[in-house]
């Protein structure tokens, strides 16, 4: 006998109707979705990769804030230990940081190629991991195949840090094939494959670098590797000279004023920063001085000083 | 033109208690009623009567269990009918955060009243309750009493036809009392509809043309109040001219006084009026106001319930 | 019909009375410090962080205005039993309840646009300052009109989760719908790990089950785009339309179970 103002929604059959219709499209629509659109979805890859899925989970779509945070952590530990005391530098945060960093946010381009460079720079400026270096950008190219950069970065570090020249040229070529890569590339392979090591090839690797650089961080890096390798042809010149005093006085020298002396040297040498070189004349060495921003020199073993 | 301006038939409410198994409590039992248009009723009973409750009902806040409930003609809880009613509710609440305007502004926007007039209408019935120099003010910061005037101002906002107040006197003071008790009285004037409920007798005396007295959700009596045998339990008297040992010889020892040489005298029930008021006028006391106290309501029902039950004994 | 209208201006009057609408001041605080800040200290990768940042907070302020508001848009009027005067103006209850929820939408649509024309104007500012050849690096321009599919679909989420509050709100207490709200919400997040259960555990009734929880409980990850638009990866116009197809209809179902529960209360 009640009576209520009754909207057509208040009917049991129409208010199951409508939510019936209403339930259908939005599992409709979900079906929909996730058929046409699965393989865009991120996360699907993030579920098979260990230990920065869990995190990324938990970051409830907050993920890539997440790891911008992971990013600058990464950076505050590398720039941290690098400017610490020397004693107890340890890198070893840097893998794992750099690998949660690029797996809550698999396109951080960033932490790819900037993570790399951290990660293969030689004790005690980095870890000297190329290892770990071509793991994370191998990473990067299962993300994103197109980015050229990534493969020339992991022929760099086959190139610079693991002296595999054969391996190194693979990698240019491949970087060449890359649709929209640089056109030098592949002459980079090629001078690799045939002087893999010069000086000179190493120098064209630097010069190409600075000259495609998008960012100030990588230029900044490449003219510190190009003036290296002017100090490398210091280094040979210097040599030269100790050799003509050996010849004269039959003995090594034994500090730069004994070459000045004998007219072999201006005055004492420096090196592109300004800095003395260093004679060890125990060891029959010469190289930058220790605080020197050149050093350590790469790649090349200092020639020993002519006895 | 709907022939009552209320009817409730066979209305009944069973609210559930419990959780777990519901043993449902009668609030409201088969009460039938009607008021006519133009009509204040004074909807009486004690506290738990039910009077809420079939307020309730009638603005189709809770649902009945069975019966029904009309307002002009038209079933509680119908727009077109609460577009002509008016509702206080019980010790009204509304938003912290508006001003008694903003309130009635919103309110009466709900009726479909533009902003300009909404907000004149809301001045005029701001000053007619009393609030006209606070209507500024944000409602947190007024007073219970003032809180029920704002809820009698927002029952007004559209004009209504049928007002219903419920308990309008509770928490107001002396002065809030006689101000309701005198806007009762000018909306009855205006001819709408007054349904009014109250758990004080004397709420209802002088306002109302018939009174319903409610007790534990049975409509037991409906009528005028004067029909209604209330016991006379004394009379209040006030008179002046006199002084307290003119009044003291007649023996009456309940005497207060009062200001401006006034003085209230209490007269038992074995002294009824007729007695003491010759005597007055001998002394030279002027009478100034005589009122009969009447049993509470609650002895009322008592005595209702007590002859109800005697013939079944 | 008029009346919606007008009690979802009321409900956009309080917030804006109840300050809601300071959460801007913070948010815009917040933007233009974390551009100084971060611009200190990362290569290069500040347009990308300041895009994070502020969808990111775009997105968790919404959440909880929506939420937080949500749950006391009707409750509280139970409560303190502002709805006995409420509901004895001509107004129906499912329009109380619709009018409360447009209220809200549009106070979150204002709240959620400010913040996006805040973001475009600090990317705009970090764009001008920077150099032409440095803007190149950039993997999607500062100010890339893609960004707003993101901004979109978390206005849409938003919604979703303001009807999740008001549904919940309409039958339990606010401290209860706050619960369930954000429960809704983590699990909205998690739940696609439902649709591959079946290579988890061998149970068909197991199987079934997380299929039915997955279609039944509101998905929310799709809604996050904010890495694609940010990596400058392509998010089609048909997914973001599918996807609110998706929470409208999500939407619909809960203010009709809303609507009818709610007409159905006894205000004791």
């Amino acid at each position: 006998m009640t009576e209520r103002s009754t909207q057509w929604w208040q009917r049991p059959v129409w208010f199951t109707a409508a939510m019936v219709l209403l339930v259908a499209v939005f599992v409709s629509t979900a079906v929909m979705r996730d058929r046409v659109y699965a393989a865009t979805d991120p996360e699907t890859e993030l579920l098979y990769i260990p230990s920065g899925p869990v995190l990324a989970r938990m970051a409830l779509s907050f993920d890539a804030l997440l790891a911008d945070v992971y990013w600058i952590r990464a950076l505050q530990h590398y720039g941290g230990t690098k400017r610490g005391d020397s004693e107890a530098r340890s890198y070893e945060l840097l893998g794992p940081l750099l690998e949660i960093t690029t797996t809550l946010d698999p396109h951080f381009n960033a932490a790819y190629r900037f993570g790399a460079i951290f990660l293969t720079e030689a004790y005690p400026n980095g870890p000297g991991r190329p290892d770990l270096a071509v793991a994370l950008l191998e990473k990067g190219i299962e993300q994103m195949p197109d980015r050229w950069e990534y493969y020339m970065d992991i022929g760099f570090i086959y190139y610079w840090w693991v002296k595999d020249y054969g391996r190194a040229a693979e990698w240019f070529d491949k970087a060449a094939d890359v649709p929209g890569a640089s056109w030098w590339l592949r002459s980079l392979a090629a001078n690799t494959l045939a002087a893999g090591g010069s000086r000179q090839s190493s120098r064209m690797l630097w010069r190409e670098m600075y000259d495609s650089a998008d960012t100030d961080w990588i230029r900044n890096e490449a003219a510190r590797r190009l003036t290296q390798l002017d100090a490398l042809d210091d280094i040979d010149q210097l040599i030269a000279a100790s050799g003509r005093f050996v010849e004269r006085a039959g003995r090594p020298p034994s500090s730069w004023d004994e070459l000045v002396g004998a007219s072999l040297l201006v005055g004492i040498p420096l090196d592109p920063t300004g800095r003395p070189y260093v004679m060890d004349s125990v060891n029959g060495t010469i190289n930058v001085a220790s605080d020197s921003s050149l050093f350590p020199l790469p790649g090349e073993t200092l020639p020993p000083l002519p006895q | 033109m709907a022939r009552y301006a209320i009817r409730l038939e066979e209305l009944t409410k069973d609210y559930p208690i419990g959780f777990w198994r519901s043993r449902p409590v009668r609030a409201l039992d088969h009460v039938s009623l009607d008021v006519e248009p133009g009509e204040v009723l004074g909807y009486l009973g004690p506290n738990g009567a039910g009077k809420t409750t079939t307020l309730k009902l009638l603005m189709q806040l809770v649902y009945p269990t069975s019966g029904r409930a009309e307002i002009l003609g038209r079933p509680a809880g119908d727009v077109e009918a609460k577009r002509r009613l008016g509702y206080l509710p019980e010790l009204p609440y509304f938003y912290d955060n508006l001003t008694a305007e903003e309130l009635l502004v919103y309110f009466g926007g709900l009726f479909g009243l533009a902003p300009a007039v909404a907000r004149t209408r809301a001045s005029i019935l701001l000053d007619r309750v009393g609030l006209g120099a606070e209507r500024r003010r944000r409602l947190r910061h007024y007073s219970k009493g003032m809180l029920q005037r704002v809820g009698i101002a927002q029952a007004l906002v559209n004009d209504p036809e049928v007002v219903f107040l419920d308990e309008p006197m509770s928490g107001l003071d002396p002065v809030g009392r006689r101000d309701t008790r005198e806007l009762i009285r000018s909306l009855r004037d205006e001819g709408r509809t007054v349904f009014f409920s109250s758990h004080i007798l004397s709420d209802a005396e002088a306002l109302c043309t018939r009174v319903a007295i409610m007790v534990q959700g049975r409509l037991v009596s409906t009528g005028r109040l004067a029909d209604l045998a209330f016991e006379v339990q004394g009379w209040e008297l006030v008179v002046s001219g006199g002084d307290g040992g003119a009044l003291a010889s007649l023996g009456l020892d309940a005497v207060t006084t009062a200001v401006d040489g006034r003085y209230v005298v209490e007269l038992p029930v074995d002294r009824p009026p007729d007695q003491v008021l010759p005597e007055l006028s001998r002394l030279h006391v002027q009478v100034v106001s005589l009122t009969p106290r009447h049993e509470s309501l609650e002895d009322y029902f008592m005595r209702l319930v007590a002859r109800r039950q005697a013939p079944a004994a | 019909m008029s009346v919606i209208p007008r009690i979802a201006a009321q409900v956009f009057k309080e917030s804006v009375r109840d300050k809601v609408l300071y959460n801007l001041v913070l948010f815009a605080v917040l933007l233009i410090a974390a551009s100084y800040l971060i611009g200190q200290l990362t290569a290069g990768q500040d347009v990308k962080i300041i895009k994070d940042l502020g969808l990111a907070a775009t997105q968790i302020f919404g959440l909880f205005i929506a939420v937080f508001i949500g749950i006391g848009l009707v409750s509280k009027e139970v409560e303190r039993r502002s709805i006995y005067s409420l509901l004895s103006k001509p107004v129906r209850r499912h329009e109380l309840i619709l009018g409360k929820y447009a209220g809200l939408v549009l106070t979150l649509a204002v709240n959620v646009g400010v913040m996006a024309v805040a973001l475009y104007a600090v990317l705009g500012y970090m764009s001008w300052v920077e150099t032409e050849e440095f803007r190149r690096s950039w993997e999607a321009p500062a100010t890339d009109p893609a960004m707003l599919a993101a901004i979109v679909l978390i206005f849409v989420q938003l919604m979703l989760v303001t009807a999740i509050a008001l549904f919940f709100s309409t039958f339990s207490s606010p401290m209860l719908s706050a619960v369930l709200t954000f429960g809704l919400y983590v699990v909205g997040h998690f739940n696609a790990d439902l649709r591959n259960f079946e290579s988890v555990v061998e149970s068909p009734a197991a199987v079934s089950l997380a299929r039915v929880l997955y279609y039944a409980l509101p998905n929310l990850a799709p809604f996050d785009v904010k890495a694609q638009v940010v990596h400058a990866q392509p998010v089609s116009l048909g997914y973001v339309a599918l996807t609110s197809a998706y929470a409208a209809a999500y939407i619909g179902a809960l203010l009709l179970a809303a609507v009818f529960i709610f007409s159905k209360r006894d205000f004791k």
